[in-house]
């Protein structure tokens, strides 16, 4: 008997998707319009998160300078006490030598190598945060720690950490405002295109409901026909994106060279994944909010 | 104390029937014919404020066959819609079948829908469908199989005389056959009660008889039918019950009557 009800639903949505094909394409078009742009926000979005991902793991390493003369034995049960922080994902000891053979091996600071006499430079414990939280907590740690170079202690930029920080937060809200606002309008079309399907079937609706048939069967064929419109609309949307997403990021790493963006194949499964879902439940709701008042017996 | 079945028709049919009485016959199942309709104290007021229908008793026993009369504006397709339950009462309590309808749940409707057959003065046929679909449709919203639905739809047309025009579109059909379209599609669900509001308005005198006819028969297999009409002939001809209602009121409640009582007639001859 579902099988029954669902294959009159089918049919009869599939009829009245095509009886009003103008408003169906209508329909159609205009979310594919907009999971466009949801999914070039998605795509942005992602993009975003892979370039910020990137800063994160350099601003996630925190070198500690170690004051000259600091009694190895103190280093060495300072980085066990880091490496064991539950935080805390490697600690590196690079001793003032090896710190030497950096600096100079370095290509900016060629002619300050030159200059330099002696060795300078402080040995240092380079520690891998997990969480880009947990740095500024890390950085207290080390400042506390009494061999630390008490004129240079870490290369923590607390400031720049949190601007990065508030940047990728702000950047994740407007995405999720944009989405919201997508969803919305989306939904209203929707809502508009099945209450026109509706208005030519107020008669049928009528005499389904004086013949005893329930909320659900009444309300099926629509919610199916705006499921349709959805997973349409996000087909149509998914090639236009698919086709233009490579050329768009090399496009874009020609003109902006420093932002690291690329290509990821990968994401175009999931972002398929996540029209045609967000397609099909926008429809859905969509629908089954139009066509409430009618059905309700 | 156990009445007989006719003790409690006739009683409730003279005089309208105490509430002690209707609570007796709702609740008590054994009776040869039960009361499978019954209005209690019911009130309308819609909610422009309009009062249609104010303190309405009724009883209708399993098989009965009502008619209600009265003048345009009284009440009988408040009644009806009542009876459907298109709207709910504003006081008083609807039992059919033992179902206290303005307390049914939304989601018991539809199987309430299925025990009633509905047949309207403007027959509500889908014009796009042929009329085997038409009547094939109030068995298809049930989720009934499709050689179920081609049987009971065959049978149910060819009770109506309508075998061969299966595949007819209702804008073909004169008014009269659409008419026995839309009772085809009241009885294809083999319904208990058929409910009828004007089903002879739109026709002439013949074809009014003629559809009449089927009611007959379809209360003669069993069916519970009450229709509110305006014929006048038909109701003086057949001398059914026959329940006035004037004012949203019970005005006349007679076992075999006439479309006017006596006194009205006297007063028409007066004039
Ligand atoms: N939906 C509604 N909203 C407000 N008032 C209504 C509504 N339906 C009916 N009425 C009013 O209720 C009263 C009874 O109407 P009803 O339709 O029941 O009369 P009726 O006996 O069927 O008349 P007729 O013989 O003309 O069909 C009338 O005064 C009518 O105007
Ligand atoms: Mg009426």
């Amino acid at each position: 008997m579902i099988y029954r009800n669902l294959r009159f639903a089918l049919n009869s949505a599939w009829q009245s998707f095509w009886r009003n094909l103008a408003v169906s394409m209508a329909a159609v078009l205009s979310i594919t319009l907009i999971l466009i742009l949801a999914g070039i926000n998605l795509l942005v979005g992602h993009a975003f998160s892979q370039v910020l991902d990137g800063f994160r793991a350099k601003v996630s390493e925190i070198s500690i300078n170690v004051a000259d003369g600091t009694p190895l034995q103190s280093v060495y049960d300072f980085q066990q006490q880091l490496s064991t922080d539950p935080r805390v994902s490697g600690v590196r000891f690079i001793t003032k030598d090896e710190a030497l053979v950096q600096f100079k091996a370095d290509p900016n600071n060629l002619v300050l190598a030159q200059q330099i006499e002696g060795n300078p430079l402080d040995a240092k414990l380079e520690v891998r945060v997990t969480r880009l939280d947990d740095v500024a907590a890390i950085d207290t740690l080390a400042r506390r720690w009494p061999g630390v170079d008490p004129t240079n202690p870490t290369n923590y930029q607390g400031d720049f950490v949190n601007r990065m920080l508030e940047l990728s937060s702000w950047l994740g809200v407007a995405g999720v405002g944009l989405l919201a606002i997508l969803v919305v309008v989306s939904i209203v079309i929707v809502m508009n295109t099945i209450r026109t399907a509706v208005y030519h079937r107020r008669k049928e609706i009528e005499v389904m409901k004086l013949v005893g048939a329930t909320e659900w069967f009444v309300r099926g064929p629509f919610v199916i026909e705006g499921v349709m419109t959805g997973l349409i609309a996000a087909a149509f949307a998914l090639a236009l994106l698919v086709i233009a997403y490579e050329p768009a990021v090399d496009r874009f790493r020609s003109d902006v060279a420093f932002i690291p963006l690329s290509y990821d194949p990968a994401f175009v499964a999931s972002l398929a994944r996540d029209l045609l879902v967000g397609g099909a439940l926008l429809g859905a709701l969509g629908s089954y909010i139009g066509v409430r008042r009618y059905v309700r017996l | 104390m156990r009445y007989t079945a006719r003790d409690l028709a006739t009683r409730a049919l003279r005089r309208g029937p105490s509430q002690q009485e209707t609570h007796l016959m709702v609740l008590t199942p054994d009776f040869d014919t039960r009361p499978v309709i019954s209005f209690q104290h019911v009130w309308k007021t819609y909610p422009t404020g309009t009062e249609a229908l104010r303190d309405v008793n009724l009883v209708v026993p399993e098989g009965d066959f009502v008619f209600l009369v009265g003048p345009s504006g009284a009440g009988k397709s408040t009644l009806v819609r009542l009876l459907i339950r298109e709207e709910k009462p504003t006081k008083g309590k609807i039992f059919v079948d033992g179902i206290e309808l303005g307390r049914m749940k939304r989601r018991q409707l539809p199987k309430y829908r299925r025990k009633v057959g509905l047949v309207f003065q403007d027959f509500k046929l889908l014009p796009n469908l042929t009329v085997y679909e038409n009547v094939a449709f109030a068995l298809r919203v049930h989720g009934e199989a499709e050689h179920t639905i081609h049987s009971r739809a065959a049978e149910a047309l060819d009770t109506v005389g309508l075998a061969g025009k299966e595949n007819s579109l209702p804008a073909n059909l004169s008014g009269g056959e659409q008419q026995r379209v839309a009772i085809a599609r009241a009885l294809v669900h083999a319904p208990r009660f058929i409910i009828a509001d004007e089903p002879t308005g739109n026709l002439d005198p013949a074809t009014a008889w003629e559809i009449m006819q089927l009611f007959l028969r379809i209360n003669a297999r069993g069916a519970t039918v009450v229709m509110a009409t305006h014929n006048r002939e038909i109701v003086d001809l057949l001398r059914r019950r026959v329940v006035a209602i004037d004012a949203g009121q019970v005005a006349r409640d007679d076992r075999s009557g006439r479309y006017h009582d006596d006194l009205s007639k006297s007063q028409i001859r007066a004039q």
